[in-house]
């Protein structure tokens, strides 16, 4: 019984990791600390705590949610002037590097 | 001999790896940033080096007040749109949260040569680096009549605090119908929208109490930034009640009498019952003692803020020549990330990243009637160089208006906790 409960315990926890893997290989380029200095100039606006009004709180976001949104200012689909700006100079490792970062920030 | 557990064992690992890693802190000696003002620049600087060194790098701020009163939005409370306690910030944040060691004293002169920076009280602090970001002093004589004593029956209100304090109870005391007048400042200057959502604020003040007021802006200059947007905004909301006369038409303020009140001009002399003269300024008095500046204000290395006379000094926000941003908040707060990244690299041997810059300017012409200019910048080896930019457009719907005044809310309150908590 013991036996088949650490079992299962470690395929759940190997396909877990896989998933992680796969997630952080469809990060291309992305790099933590790279992520971690540009998330610099998000803070000047975005409140890390959330309580600023009119900006919304971008730490803790996924990965995919928030490259679709940079990605949405970048193209001008997405319309503010500030956000465009700020899209518009980044590549995609300065964007994978900020979604890994701010994805595993509170 | 002792038995190594395999506790034991882990421990003397950790401690070995702690000892390669962080030399300095094994023996004791941190090396040393102290810097010089505790606004926009000189608390974000210090933050950032003190939480991402994570305790490798000794960083003490060096500002004279305990509470601080932030320039930007100092014009929102001027308006009635904020209250005067919540543009005041404490640095409780700083030393819990980062272990920035606060010294609340005047610096009063720095040797570069030793590394030293000598306090009001007669102590030094030590440095490896040195940040200055003491901001702007006003240059009083530059208004011929103007002077330190004549700033409390004119308040420039161009440093925050109790100067804006007066102004407001200035502008709310003027008589009936009265006639106040504003004098801006030359280029450059700190916050270059500032007197003119001064201004709309003004404006803002006058139209809920004081209708038949008038304001007479005495420009040095010829045109002004967002010069456009708000002339629209102050003929929408403010009809008749503004006039803005620019250097060419009225030739020059020739002198101005505080006794009378009266500013003389090539065109009239014009007589006010309230008014605000904003003098040229330039950069804080501690970075001429420094010997940093060049003239008026310090010329940097664009690509670290570091100061061209002194390697081992950064010169962040309104007192550096950090064309083409301009002297903002918004700007030193950028700069101070960029000089942190390089301090700590030079200190630690951490990842020096490409420097980028960015800013935007938010101002208030009415209720829910905001507006914004910005851009971002890279470092050329002679300037910080404008890569892209913006500018809010005049005829714009309300909706969007409302929207760029909430985002402003929304920026207060993310740089005041980036540069506090």
């Amino acid at each position: 019984m013991k036996s088949k409960f650490v079992f299962f315990s470690i395929i759940i926890l190997l396909l877990f990791s896989n998933k992680i893997l796969a997630d952080d290989k469809a990060l291309a380029g992305a790099d933590f600390e790279y992520g971690q200095h540009l998330s610099g100039e998000c803070v000047t606006c975005h409140n890390s705590t959330g309580l600023g009004q009119g900006i919304p709180k971008i730490t803790g976001m996924n990965t995919a949610v928030f490259i679709k949104k940079i990605l949405a200012y970048k193209t001008k689909e997405k319309d503010n002037a500030v956000m465009q700006m700020v899209a518009d100079r980044l590549g995609e490792e300065e964007i994978n590097s900020l979604a890994l970062y701010l994805s595993k920030t509170k | 001999m002792a038995k190594i557990t395999r506790r034991s064992f882990v421990g003397i690992m950790a401690a070995s790896t702690t000892a390669l890693s962080m030399p300095s802190i094994a023996f004791g000696a941190l090396p040393r940033v102290v810097v010089i003002g505790g606004g926009a620049g000189g608390a974000t600087a210090a933050k950032y080096i003190a939480k991402d060194s994570k305790g490798a790098v000794d960083v003490t701020l060096v500002e004279a007040s305990k509470r601080y009163y932030t320039c930007f939005f100092s014009n929102l409370y001027l308006g009635d749109f904020r209250n005067y306690g919540s543009i005041g910030h404490n640095y409780y944040g700083l030393a819990v949260n980062h272990g920035v060691n606060m010294v609340h004293e005047w610096a009063s002169s720095v040797n570069g040569a030793e590394k030293k920076v000598y306090l009001g009280s007669g102590a030094t602090v030590s440095y490896d680096k040195l940040v200055i970001s003491p901001g702007i002093d006003l240059k009083f004589n530059s208004v011929n009549g103007y002077s330190p004593e004549a700033q409390s029956i004119m308040p420039h209100a161009w440093k925050s605090g109790t100067q804006v304090q007066l102004l407001k109870n200035q502008v709310k005391g003027m008589k009936k119908g009265g006639t106040f007048v504003m004098v801006p400042p030359p280029n450059p200057y700190r916050c270059p929208p500032g007197p003119y959502e001064r201004i709309s604020m003004i404006a803002h003040q006058f139209k809920k109490t004081n209708p038949t007021a008038k304001i007479v802006v005495l420009d040095p200059k010829n045109k002004f930034s967002k010069q456009g947007l708000f002339m629209e905004g102050w003929q929408k909301h403010y009809p008749g009640m503004i006039e803005w006369i620019s250097a060419d038409t009225h030739g020059g303020i020739k002198k101005i009498n505080t006794s009378t009140m009266e500013f003389e001009t090539d065109l009239d002399t014009f007589k006010a019952d309230a008014a605000s003269v904003i003098p040229a300024q330039q950069a804080g008095r501690i970075a001429m003692n420094a010997g940093v500046n060049k003239g008026d204000w310090c010329p940097i290395v664009p690509a670290s803020m570091q100061s061209q006379a002194d390697e081992n000094i950064y010169v962040l926000g309104d007192a550096s020549i950090a064309k083409s941003m301009p002297k903002s908040g918004f700007s030193a707060n950028s700069q101070a990330k960029v000089a942190a990244n390089h301090i700590r690299g030079s200190l630690t041997g951490s990842k020096v990243f490409a420097p980028r810059f960015a800013n935007t300017c938010w101002s208030l012409v009415a209720t829910n009637d905001g507006i914004k200019v910005g851009a971002n910048y890279d470092a050329k080896p002679d300037k910080i160089n404008k890569t892209s930019g913006f500018i809010s457009k005049t005829g714009e719907d309300s909706n969007l208006r409302k929207a760029t005044y909430e985002e402003s809310i929304g920026w207060y309150s993310g740089i005041t906790s980036d540069m506090f908590s």
